[in-house]
């Protein structure tokens, strides 16, 4: 029954010794691999505890000393006592007002960054060609990177003036400036999401629907946004939890005036918001008084508020996930149900599917062209202003008389210690962590908390960290004001982002790969560490990159940890305080009168510092994508 | 049945969560001889396959009773090297799955897990895997260019390779033709064939003309039993079960 004959060119023996005949029991060599297996295993386990760790510690020494207030006030005077005024005579700690003043311009900068990040999405998703593409979306992406202090910088210096003259308004600081500039930095963080999800409906859905005849247009949406629901649902609430845990753009240009808008509806009202508060207020404050207190009572009701918020997201995207796969077949069969109707009487209709699709792409393209127009306008005006600012002497100098002479080098050298040491502490821990989460633990309680715990990392709000940083680095530990201080919070803030894109690259290695590799005897280390890490370095790195230009850009974790204005000299220990690019622009700009073209200067190189670090990780991500296709 | 056997499998069952998808196994697979396994999808035949190089172990619902013998010794016993037994049992999967990086790198993966340094002895293992799997003419010249490169029937070959670099006993094949055009199916049939000199092959396929034609013995399986195992050319052509012989003549699956 073989057949030899279908065997023309003998086999050739391997011409090795083979084994005589194993067992399969203990060996030496297998008792090795055992340890080093499960030695791996609880070093990385280890890693993933930091993480819950941090939370708790985060948890803690805030509750720890805002516990207090309640204490102090009551919790319904704290919580909707209608006036905040620490410094008066008769101090009043309500934090209402700074709640409503979160929730308006975070309300308001939702209404303008929706529909535009929207129709960006789709624009890039759908309609742009690859050339276009290639432009816009890197475009938006920019837009993430600018560093909030800049933008604040920006609204300042131009928006707060443009508002204050368009309508004829006393001061321009207000709560309209708060949300135009929110929506600004919400939109890349929801366009990307949302264009993440309308690019993974699968293109059968699509072909689907043209195939019964739709335009463009009814395919986009009945099929494809319906389809990406999920998905878009997710990208708003993370883009809200941006806009909530804002504090240096939002503190800048919003007049900080702790009132309710009075009518509710007046945006040219001033208003203050939670994170406003912590950053005005915690560098004055006395340690342990009523007010210092207060202020994390504040930093507790702002970390509740945005825990609320990603859960929300959270929730929603699970849900939606188990119904994902269905939701677009539905939405075919409805839409193949509609099509041949509407075919069937063309006459019934007021407008024609053309002329609907004109109109909407229009729309569409306009959003897009709104948002360009954005960055351009930020872009330009702070090339044009700061490259005249940029001298020899101003990069390589000390800065004298306030700022408003002299160079930034300390600044510049301050920033690259805080961020190559929050990257030293961040990228081991992140990385391992991730390993951990996606290739030694099954879904359990365990898995669960430790991502959860990421989850709400994820979601803190910077100015949280720097007060974390300062309650327990800085008074606890006892660091003072100190670089190590201000590296380990940004550490701590970059972290869930390392650990999140790491996470999202080793998923993207497919499991036959790990199979494959097990097939052959491989330990788990052995598959983690040489199949499934290599591919998914580019990933890592864009990650790493990307976390490099946030900590770069970040101003409110270093505010109260690390950070001074003005220093002669550069740091020779760890326990010296930095001066720090971003925190120099946020004194220039907001306290020394006559330093503009030195903010302009200092804006310039944070800006050019961070969007070449973006645009590295672009240019990582682009040829990974293009090897990946070979 | 005559020859030795290398895998004697008695009263295995196997259930993922709730679900029982294998009842009752018991067979005795022939040493240096192409055993397939066929039957309707569904039928249970991969997850047997997965079971004699445990790497069911790496779904967590899944849960085993019964036993597994290699050349005498419980696969599942408590002191078994799991790791020893992947090595002594290789597989190839049903999509090609090389590993995103070079031809030489791919074969060279497993002696090296397996402590290989020596870079003359892997230039003489990766060669002579490459030739055992058919594939060393057209890969000669450029082992060192990616594995993604090549075509998809090169590719299960190299997976081929790949696997006997470690020096199996047992080959486990899945379905390894399914993602492949009719040449080169041919091709790896034709390996199977000859593999079966110095390997043990099992096979699990779709195809009954390929079972038909590669194999030596058959098992024919439905929702999770082994309905009837014997010489290939015994149930092709005169079943001893009803069931079988509807299958194999196409009246249902």
């Amino acid at each position: 029954m073989k057949k030899e004959q279908a065997a023309p060119v003998p086999f050739r023996d391997l011409g090795r010794v083979r084994r005589p005949e194993t067992g399969v029991g203990p060996s030496p060599a297998g008792a090795t691999r055992h340890l080093v297996d499960w030695t791996v295993g609880k070093l990385l386990f280890c890693a993933a505890l930091v993480a819950i760790a941090a939370v708790f510690f985060i948890i803690v020494f805030l509750l720890r000393d805002g516990y207090q207030i309640v204490l102090d006030t009551g919790p319904w005077n704290f919580l909707i006592g209608a006036e905040w005024n620490p410094a008066g005579q008769h101090p009043a700690y309500g934090v209402l007002p700074l709640i409503v003043g979160t929730l308006l311009v975070t309300a308001l900068a939702m209404a303008i960054a929706v529909p535009l990040s929207i129709g960006s999405a789709v624009y890039i998703a759908e309609i742009a060609g690859s050339r276009t593409k290639a432009i816009v979306k890197p475009a938006v992406e920019l837009l993430a990177g600018i560093p909030s202090v800049v933008y604040g910088f920006f609204g300042l210096i131009l928006l707060t003036d443009w508002i204050r003259i368009a309508f004829d308004q006393p001061s321009g600081s207000s709560w309209l400036a708060g949300s135009i500039l929110l929506a600004i930095m919400a939109i890349p963080t929801i366009t990307s999401v949302a264009e993440d999800a309308i690019s993974s409906v699968p293109r059968e859905f699509r072909e689907g629907s043209l195939a019964l005849g739709a335009t463009h247009w009814q395919t986009i949406k009945n099929i494809i946004v319906p389809g990406a629901l999920s998905g878009i649902s997710a990208a708003i609430i993370l883009g809200m939890g941006r806009a909530i845990g804002e504090t240096m753009a939002v503190l800048m240009v919003t007049g900080n005036a702790a009132v309710i808008p009075d009518p509710i509806t007046n945006v040219f009202s001033p208003v203050r918001t939670l994170t406003g508060t912590l950053g005005i207020e915690m560098g004055e404050v006395a340690f342990g008084s009523t007010h210092y207190h207060a202020l994390f009572g504040v930093a507790v009701v702002l970390l509740f508020i945005t825990l609320v918020v990603n859960s929300a997201a959270r929730i929603i995207v699970s849900r939606m996930q188990g119904t994902a796969r269905s939701g677009p077949h539905r939405a075919l069969t409805a839409a193949a149900s509609r099509i041949p109707h509407a075919a069937s009487a063309p006459f019934g209709r007021l407008v024609s599917p053309r002329a609907s699709q004109r109109c909407a792409f229009l729309l569409i393209s306009l959003s897009v062209a709104i948002v360009l127009a954005a960055l351009g306008v930020i872009l330009a005006e702070i090339v044009v202003n700061g490259a005249g600012a940029i001298s020899w002497e101003f990069l390589t100098g000390s800065p004298s008389d306030l700022g408003r002479a002299g160079g930034i080098f300390p600044a510049i050298v301050g920033t690259s210690y805080l961020v190559g040491g929050a990257l030293a502490i961040a990228l081991p821990l992140g990385i391992a962590t991730a390993v951990y989460l996606i290739e030694y633990t099954a879904d359990g309680p365990l898995t669960r908390s430790i991502r959860a715990a990421v989850d709400l990392l994820n979601g803190t709000p910077s100015i949280v960290f720097g007060l974390f940083g300062f309650a327990f680095l800085v008074l606890f530990l006892n660091f003072g004001v100190s670089l190590i201080a201000g590296q380990v919070t940004l550490g701590l803030m970059i972290l869930p982002m390392i650990i999140r894109t790491t996470e999202e690259s080793l998923r993207s290695i497919p499991g036959s790969l790990r199979e494959g590799s097990y097939a052959l005897g491989a330990t788990k280390w052995q598959t983690t560490w040489r199949v499934v890490l290599p591919p998914a370095l580019p990933g890592i790195i864009t990650g790493a990159i990307l976390s490099i230009g946030r900590a770069a850009g970040e101003t409110a974790p270093i505010m109260f940890t690390a950070a001074i204005f003005s220093s002669r000299f550069l740091p020779s220990s760890l326990s010296e305080p930095v001066m720090a690019l971003p925190y120099h622009l946020f004194v220039l700009t907001t306290s020394i009168p006559g330093a503009t073209p030195q903010s302009y200067g200092t804006a310039f190189v944070l800006l050019l510092l961070v969007l070449s670090i973006y645009l590295a990780a672009i240019l990582v991500r682009r040829r990974y994508n293009r090897a990946k296709v070979m | 049945m005559n020859g030795s056997t290398i895998l004697e499998t008695t009263n295995l069952n196997l259930w993922y969560g709730q679900k029982h998808a294998l009842i009752d196994i018991s067979f005795r697979i022939p040493k240096n001889k192409v055993t397939a396994l066929i039957g309707p999808s569904g039928c249970g035949k991969s997850t047997l396959l997965r079971c004699y190089n445990r790497l069911n172990d790496l779904i967590d619902s899944s849960r085993i009773t019964g036993e597994i013998l290699f050349n005498g010794n419980d696969i599942h016993d408590s002191h078994a090297d799991v790791y020893a037994i992947r090595e002594k049992i290789g597989m190839v999967f049903q999509k090609p799955n090389p590993f995103p990086k070079s031809i030489y790198e791919n074969v060279a993966y497993g002696p090296r897990i397996h402590g290989m340094r020596d870079k003359k002895a892997l230039d003489r293992i990766v060669e002579e895997s490459l030739k055992g799997a058919a594939l060393w003419d057209e890969v000669k010249d450029r082992l060192h260019e990616p594995a993604l490169a090549l075509s998809g029937g090169q590719q299960q070959r190299l997976c081929i390779a790949r696997s006997l670099a470690v020096e199996p006993e047992v080959i486990l094949m899945d379905e390894p033709c399914s993602a492949l055009d009719p040449i080169a199916t041919a091709k790896i049939e034709d390996l199977i064939i000859r593999l079966a000199r110095d390997y043990t092959v099992v096979i699990v396929t779709h195809n009954m003309q390929q079972a038909a034609r590669a194999s030596d013995y058959t098992g024919f399986m439905y929702l999770g039993r082994l309905v009837e195992f014997d010489g290939t050319t015994k149930i092709f052509e005169d079943p001893g079960e009803e069931l079988t012989e509807n299958y194999i003549t196409g009246r249902f699956g």
